[in-house]
């Protein structure tokens, strides 16, 4: 087929492509023999024997193909003889997006495995890239994307909800403490430690922002929480995209530079750590004069210098520890997590393979905003899901919050029984409090919190339905059950709840319409509304209406404490809410 | 030794060295004129890993069998690259034996090396031909290239063999055969994908030097 008769798609990703290569990567490109020992490196292959389309040379011959017929004259010269194909059509396209989207996480285990070092996630994001820059991507993907473009992190977290979280962590914490100035410092200038967080801290799990906040007190830290630039995620290293991947490194370090931190602490997070400490400045081109460290790091310091306590009696379940590709693979933090650990848990067990040879959580690469494939992804744990089983642990701890999901979607589909926390929580519950005349752990949420509480549930997964009023009315609620949209609404005009929890996709009407329905009543659009989906890439129907957005929005799997932890909020920051407010 | 053994062993094989180096050039520079990329960050990572200790342990990495779980869990492929690696080299160093230094050949342990190197390579070539038309995966990505490549080779291997005695007693056949081979050899070899160790260099360093700089390389392995 000519150039002519290309699509106009394809000749741009193929244009694009000579923009985007480099040594590392041609030389990758050139270089594999198809000797095949990377193929059981990968977990997709392992959990679908006998398919090779999943192997990884194979799946980097997907690219290959069309490198060797534009830019290699190997492919030029003899294309058949060599395996060189172009793309000519959308079809392709997609073809290639359900390749390098739907079938890698981007993990690099099969990178570490190959002898002639052909690092395939290297050019496999950057075949994302350039499926991106033509708008050929997976929902979830386009819309993360532009919430990190547009509101400045992946979650589409606004300003208000994020201080009013903080604001809400830092009472928490002075009425655990009994401490005024127990709180969250915000925009404080010249601080030693400027302190970046994931917006899935915000939205999904505050208590890990209050642990965090009760370290830094405890060990009398000079610390401070920016109020813009806070994200430490970058969807730029999922997605392919450098230029986002650049502005979103460089609207956090500039916020740093501008309140003269002289070091930038990043939460627990995977991919936030390795885009923000490692990937950033080359994406933004941008140099800078800061420290950066994982906060695995700054707590491990801390107990090392004395200066905070911990006992480690306090966490005797048996746990494991799951390296994050991106810490592991990619950065090189395996030991001090480990050091932690042991230091904060009486019965730490290895999981194996561990370090860089271990299995991805199977939700990394930005797999976990990519609803298509979730069969596909949860197939893949299978393996994931052994090797926890293997422990004989009952609790996991990662260092990564996309970790956190995968995991936890793991080990809910394989039944194993298992909690996922993370390091944070287990050295806040260790920390030992010098003035113990106050309250010492954190308050539970009590039965009685929702106590008077009426909530309707709209779900039409009847298992999830009782799932989540299970779990309200085990902890005072009342709760209506709504199975479909006109049951919904019925209810909802009937009951006046105090907060109503609604699913997206249901069979008779989609959940969007009855948002709308609910914004559009005069007596019904008072009542909070939190968005429970598992299909997060489709928040942009509710988004995009002309109506005050949602209170609330969660992705499934939830938690119970993650949903508690939600409604809790919901129901307390509601009633301040102003009318009217739009995301900008 | 009839002209035209001569020439192959000569003449051919300077012409094919020839047009071998300059294919072996042109490649490289081609390469080059990439621009490497660039790490800004700071290092990371304990004290034991630099982008040098990354890119040592990286070229290393193929005489360490045991740093791969794809190589540790796999010996006996592992040990098939040594064998056929070991051919390579007792093939290519007769082919500058026999016309530059036959009198080495007087030694009948250096032929019973070069024929037991030689000889089972060719036995591994057998093994991988049939692997790689057989198993699922390799044979999903095997071009036309990668099953000439590997055919040539193990014929190239049993002419080798053959011609390690470099006897001319019963006839010049499989010397000839063996030096067109060699010739035809280092022609083919920068357009396909045999040319791989001229990149390995490459590949490696920079994964090494990259992974070394974040404190992966040298990888820690706890068992």
């Amino acid at each position: 087929m000519s150039k002519e008769k290309r699509s106009h798609k394809a000749q741009k990703v193929i244009e694009r492509m000579g923009k985007k290569l480099n040594r590392q990567v041609v030389g990758s490109l050139v270089a594999c023999v198809h000797c095949g020992n990377c193929t059981d490196s990968c977990h997709y292959v392992l959990a679908n024997p006998g398919d090779p389309t999943y192997a990884p040379a194979y799946k980097a011959d997907r690219i290959r193909k069309f490198f060797k017929a534009h830019y290699d004259w190997t492919g030029r010269v003899f294309p058949a003889w060599v395996g060189a194909k172009s793309l000519y059509t959308d079809e392709d396209l997609e073809e290639l997006k359900d390749t390098v989207f739907g079938k890698c996480t981007n993990c690099r285990r099969c990178t570490i495995n190959c002898p002639m070092g052909v690092d395939y996630a290297t050019f496999n994001r950057m075949a994302r890239g350039l499926l991106v820059s033509v708008g050929v991507m997976p929902e979830g993907v386009a819309v993360v994307s532009k919430d990190q473009w547009e509101i400045g992190n992946q979650m589409g977290v606004l300003k208000e909800d994020y201080l009013d979280t903080l604001e809400w962590m830092s009472e928490e914490l002075q009425g655990e403490l009994e401490d005024p100035n127990a709180g969250i410092p915000i925009d404080k200038e010249d601080a030693d430690i400027v302190y970046s967080i994931n917006p899935r801290e915000v939205k999904y799990d505050p208590r890990t922002i209050a642990d965090a906040a009760k370290i830094f007190h405890q060990a009398g830290a000079n610390w401070t929480m920016p109020s813009e630039g806070w994200d430490m995620t970058n969807f730029g290293l999922f997605s392919g995209d450098d230029d986002l991947g650049g502005a979103v490194a460089r609207r956090l370090y500039e916020k740093v530079s501008e309140l003269r931190g002289k070091k930038l602490v990043i939460s627990e997070c995977g991919h936030g750590y390795r885009s923000t400490r490692c990937e950033g400045q080359n994406w933004a081109q941008w140099d800078i004069d800061f420290v950066m460290e994982s906060s695995v790091i700054t707590m491990l310091n801390y107990i090392k210098e004395g200066r905070i306590k911990v006992d480690k009696t306090r966490n005797t379940t048996p746990v494991t520890f799951h390296d994050s590709c991106n810490n592991a693979r990619s950065c090189g933090l395996t030991e001090e997590p480990r050091e932690l650990l042991k230091l904060v848990c009486t019965d730490f067990r290895e999981m194996y393979p561990n370090r860089a040879e271990n299995y991805c959580c199977t939700g990394g690469g930005g797999a976990m905003s990519m609803s298509e494939y979730t069969p596909r992804r949860l197939k893949s744990a299978k393996i994931k899901a052994d090797q926890l089983a293997a422990t004989g642990a009952k609790i996991v701890v990662t260092s990564c919050h996309n970790c956190v999901d995968g995991l936890a979607d793991c080990i809910k589909h394989y039944k194993l029984g298992m909690e996922v926390t993370q390091l944070v929580n287990l050295v806040a519950n260790a920390l030992v409090i010098e003035k113990k005349v106050t309250v010492p752990v954190a308050e539970p949420i009590a039965a009685s919190d929702l106590q008077g509480r009426r909530i309707l549930v709209t779900d039409d997964e009847p298992d999830f339905v009782t799932f989540v009023s299970t779990v309200l009315e085990d902890n005072g609620a009342t709760v209506f059950r709504a199975y479909n949209a006109a049951e919904a609404m019925e209810i909802a005009r009937r009951e006046k709840p105090d907060l109503i929890t609604l699913d997206i996709s249901m069979p008779d009407k989609d959940g969007s319409e009855v948002f709308a329905d609910i914004r559009e009543d005069d007596i019904l659009k008072r009542i909070p509304v939190c968005i429970i989906t598992g299909q997060p890439e489709l928040r942009k129907l509710i988004y995009d209406k002309p109506h005050r957005p949602p209170e609330g929005f969660v992705s499934k799997p939830v938690t119970e404490d993650g949903l508690l932890l939600n409604v809790k909020k919901l129901l307390k920051v509601a009633h301040h809410q102003p009318e009217g407010v739009r995301k900008q | 030794m009839s002209n035209l053994l001569h020439f192959s062993e000569t003449t051919l094989q300077e012409v094919a060295l020839g047009i071998m180096a300059i294919v072996y050039i042109t490649r490289l520079t081609w390469l080059m004129r990439f621009k490497a990329g660039k790490e800004r960050q700071a290092a990371t990572g304990l004290g034991d890993t630099t982008p040098r200790k990354g890119f040592i342990y990286s070229w290393a990495n193929v005489a360490m069998p045991w740093g791969m779980e794809s190589t540790r869990t796999k010996m006996f492929l592992y040990s098939q690259f040594v064998v056929f690696h070991l051919g390579v080299v007792a093939a290519i160093a007769l082919s500058f034996i026999i016309p530059y230094a036959p009198q080495l050949l007087d030694s009948s342990t250096l032929v019973l090396v070069l024929q037991i190197a030689t000889g089972a390579a060719c036995l591994v070539g057998v093994i991988r031909i049939i692997r790689r038309m057989t198993d699922t995966y390799v044979k999903a990505i095997s071009t036309p290239d990668d099953h000439f490549s590997l055919w040539l080779l193990t014929v190239w291997f049993a002419f080798a063999f053959l011609a390690v005695p470099n006897s001319t007693a019963g006839g010049e056949w499989h010397l000839l055969t063996y030096f067109i081979l060699t010739a035809f050899f280092l022609i083919y070899v920068p357009f396909s994908k045999i040319s791989h160790y001229l990149y390995y260099p490459f590949t490696r360093y920079y994964l090494g030097k990259s992974l070394g700089r974040r404190g992966v390389f040298p990888l820690r392995r706890v068992n």
